[in-house]
């Protein structure tokens, strides 16, 4: 049987080859999004930013074990006698044109990127002025003393000047498309051949990329699949050589085949449960209609112990997941290893919590769950409803696509939802920005705290962690705040969520933790 | 179609929120309110509706949410991939389907009429995509004869990219073009069969054997033209909805035609797209019914008769 197989593979192969002429380098690959632009200011999303890194490159860039490392910027220090840092740039580097990199470039994606029209406009937040020093320095001035800066600029893709103003570029596109939409200038290992939206993308490597190459590729053909058992044949029939993400339910097809590999780690997303703090009554129950009993830490902590985290690793996720205990996975820069242990599973002692707060015979509530965001998202909401049902907690579950949840969330038509979060910057003082610190527009804190929880405590703290130089006492900062919030069970981290990409086994590549994937670390062997 | 227009654009309000697709996840709330502002999703329901419909009236389509292209060109784009594969899909439904629906019709009882039917009950219970991904496994990945997904080679004819002129974008049809056409193909050799069972049994016909008109021009000439009338009807009814319903058949194979736009823009909340595709379908229905109608006097003598 297996040997049929082979011989049919093989013949698919001869084929292909007679017919389309694959090189031994090309490589060929697909994910389930296609990148919406090829502007790297104009959104701000994981598909686009990943694709675009290997076209453009920032003053700085991460590792495969995502550490900061440079890229544009050959070193840079903090500023004497004011907050902020200086890039020291690199020199002799030159856009795909031809053109040369220079401050001014930074200056002008600078510019461009902070604009009301780009969508990464947030990264500079907290810059108060940019100098050009000369033509291969420039300083960046923060509001105040901000140690991450560098790491939270690590997708701020540099343009050509030049070319952006001269083909009508020199602001993203906001309703129409502009020059940038479908063309790039970058600094970066590879450059677009073709692009056809939807469709298909080529990206051939860039011979004058200052740094030298690791990779062997010759020509990168990528097309989108939306349809993940479309993906899987695609990949088993050998038309292409790698794809991300794979269902979990498909390992095992690949495992079982020779020639192919399954690609696993963690992802930084840690998946939760939230809870309508500041609400004053339940919006989706039967019986406590006057009441949130959810405001009372007890009742939250009692919903954190009757969860069985390894029974839904085991049965959901074939053991695949790692329990999460607070808002960013271990490894992640700012997790508290003081504060890493997660409410055990008890249902007896979740059923003591209730009767302590005045619920012995549990109430109902509505539970939301995205049905298309996160892996099994579904089910694993169904798995904790009745975790739930188990200890009192009567969730009415429902479910819908993405599209509809984050608005329902924004509107508060929630008792308990679910939520996944991946630290944008890789460090902890993202989630407490984002999920922990009380909602306030007027400082874009609290953004995604849909249930508003609110602590003033964490609150001071933040800025103190944002400020704070010396790693000790900023880890001493950030321990208080996960500390507090576990305390109060502001939220119950769940797990983090497993990465899995599939490829032959004749390609090499790495597999970074925000899930981008680097041409420029490919091999074909 | 502005009928079509309105009732899509009043759905549209309930698909999602566009802006929470638009931005990403550190976007400020005022950032996002400035663009919900600048895109006019704030203004009332009705003039919203004047504004599409006008700006369509006026051949101006809008851009995407999602690519910031003009919809116009986007959409333009992915008409040849859906027009091909439903054409293949109708050319195969019809070559096969008619031949077979004569052949059970004259051979009511034989081994292979029984068969086929048999058959023909799988292609019109079985979902298309379950049958979609049956044929990828088998021939795809098994056996490594045919693409799984995509064109293959195409090639640019004007504003036109056709899969009609390499071997390469017809190996790239088979599949899609089949799965497409199955529920078609069934249908048709039903229908065939039904009519032509109907028509041997009319009076001409026995008179005409009775005349000793040769058998081959008894069945093709005289049968099987008459039960043609509303074949074509259905079948033309049916295209109508191979190119509507492509949706699920493109999904499959990652067809790069209009369905699969049509699907990406859903999952994006892409209005401006979404919008101008239902416009554009329920044009192909219209023109489709036209076709219909002019191919009934192509057919039947009787109505040039005036």
């Amino acid at each position: 049987m297996k040997q049929t197989f082979k011989l049919s593979a093989s013949i698919g192969c001869a084929l292909l080859v007679s017919t389309v002429g694959v090189s031994a380098e090309t490589f060929r690959w697909a994910s389930t999004t296609d990148p919406q632009t090829m502007d790297p200011h104009a959104v701000n999303s994981a598909p686009v930013l990943s694709f675009l890194n290997n076209i453009y490159e920032g003053l700085v860039r991460r590792g495969q074990d995502m550490s900061i490392e440079p890229s544009l910027a050959a070193s840079w220090e903090p500023l004497v006698g004011e907050n902020g840092w200086r890039f020291n740039l690199r020199q002799g580097v030159t856009f795909q044109n031809g053109a040369t990199f220079d401050a001014q470039d930074v200056m002008f994606s600078y510019q461009r990127a902070s604009n009301e029209a780009a969508d990464v406009r947030s990264w500079f937040a907290p810059v108060a002025d940019v100098r050009v020093v000369d033509d291969y320095t420039i300083d960046f001035v923060t509001t105040a003393p901000n140690p991450l800066f560098p790491d939270s600029i690590a997708n701020f893709m540099i343009l050509d000047q030049d070319w952006a103003e001269s083909n009508d570029a020199a602001l993203p596109a906001r309703d129409a498309e502009n020059f940038a939409t479908m063309n790039v200038n970058g600094t970066g290992p590879f450059t677009l051949a073709s692009r056809d939206p939807g469709v298909r993308t080529v990206l051939t490597p860039n011979g004058d990329w200052w740094d030298d190459a690791t990779h062997n590729v010759t020509q990168a053909i990528f097309t989108p699949i939306g349809n993940s058992a479309t993906g899987l044949a695609a990949l088993l029939s050998g038309e292409i050589d790698f794809i991300q993400p794979i269902p979990l339910q498909d390992v095992a097809q690949v495992e079982g085949r020779d020639g192919f590999k399954v690609l696993e780690g963690e992802e930084t997303r840690v998946i939760m449960f939230g809870f309508g703090h500041e609400h004053e009554k339940l919006l989706y129950s039967s019986d406590v209609t006057d009441a949130n009993p959810f405001t009372d830490p007890r009742v939250r902590l009692a919903a954190a112990h009757a969860i069985d985290i390894a029974s839904i690793d085991r049965v959901l996720f074939r053991g695949k997941i790692e329990p999460a205990s607070q808002l960013v996975p271990a490894g992640i820069s700012g997790y508290s290893e003081a504060n890493s242990e997660r409410p055990a599973y008890d249902p007896a002692r979740a059923k003591a919590l209730l009767a302590e707060a005045g619920y012995p015979n549990g109430f109902s509530f509505g539970l939301k769950c995205p049905n298309d965001r996160y892996i099994n998202d579904e089910a694993v909401c169904r798995a904790a409803a009745s975790m739930f049902a188990a200890v009192g907690l009567n969730a009415t579950l429902s479910t819908g696509p993405v599209r509809d949840y984050w608005p329902q969330l924004r509107a508060d038509d929630f008792d308990m939802y679910l939520l996944g979060w991946s630290p944008g910057t890789f460090d902890m003082e993202h989630p407490i920005r984002f999920l922990l610190n009380s909602q306030n527009d007027e400082k874009k804190l609290g953004s995604w705290n849909f249930g508003n929880y609110s602590n003033a405590r964490v609150d001071e703290l933040l800025p103190q962690i944002q400020q704070e130089i010396d790693p000790a006492a900023r880890q001493a900062l950030v321990d208080e705040v996960v500390s507090i919030t576990q305390d109060e069970v502001a939220y119950i981290p769940l797990y983090t969520q497993p990465l899995i990409w599939a490829a032959k086994d004749n390609i090499e590549l790495t597999q970074r933790a925000d899930n981008f994937f680097m041409l420029r670390w490919v091999n074909v062997n | 179609m502005l009928a079509v227009a309105f009732l899509a654009f009043s759905l549209f309000r309930f698909v999602g929120d566009p802006i929470t697709q638009m931005t990403g996840v550190e976007t400020s709330v005022e950032d996002q309110e400035r663009l919900r502002e600048e895109l006019g999703l704030n203004d009332p329901f009705a003039f919203q509706f004047l504004r599409f419909s006008g700006d369509m009236i006026q051949g101006d389509f809008g851009f995407s949410y999602r690519t910031r292209q003009p919809v116009a060109e986007m959409i333009a784009s992915r008409v040849p991939a859906t027009l091909e594969l439903g054409v293949v899909a109708l050319l195969i439904s019809l070559a096969v389907g008619i031949p077979f629906g004569v052949y059970t019709a004259l051979r009511p009882r034989g081994i292979l009429t029984q068969t086929i039917l048999l058959t023909s009950l799988v292609g019109v219970s079985v979902p298309t995509f379950v049958i979609g991904i049956i044929l990828i496994f088998l021939f795809g990945v098994q056996l490594g004869w045919l693409p799984t997904f995509g064109r293959g080679g195409t090639v640019q004819i004007g504003g036109w990219e056709s899969s009609f002129f390499t071997i390469d974008g017809w190996r790239a049809l088979i599949l899609p073009a089949f799965t497409l056409g199955v529920y078609q193909l069934t249908l048709t050799m039903r229908l065939v069969r039904a009519e032509m069972m109907e028509v041997m049994r009319s009076d001409y016909i026995r008179f005409a054997t009775a005349r000793g008109v040769p058998m081959g021009r008894l069945y093709f000439r005289h049968a099987l033209a008459n039960t043609m009338v509303p074949v074509i009807t259905i079948i033309g009814l049916q295209f109508g909805g191979v190119i509507a319903f492509s949706i699920v058949t493109e999904s499959v194979f990652q067809w790069p035609g209009m369905g699969l736009l049509f699907l990406e823009s859903i999952r994006f909340v892409d209005i401006p797209v979404m919008g101008v595709y239902l416009v554009v379908i329920a044009f192909f229905f219209v023109l489709v019914n036209l076709i219909v109608d002019l191919l009934y006097v192509a057919i039947d003598p009787r109505l040039r008769v005036k």
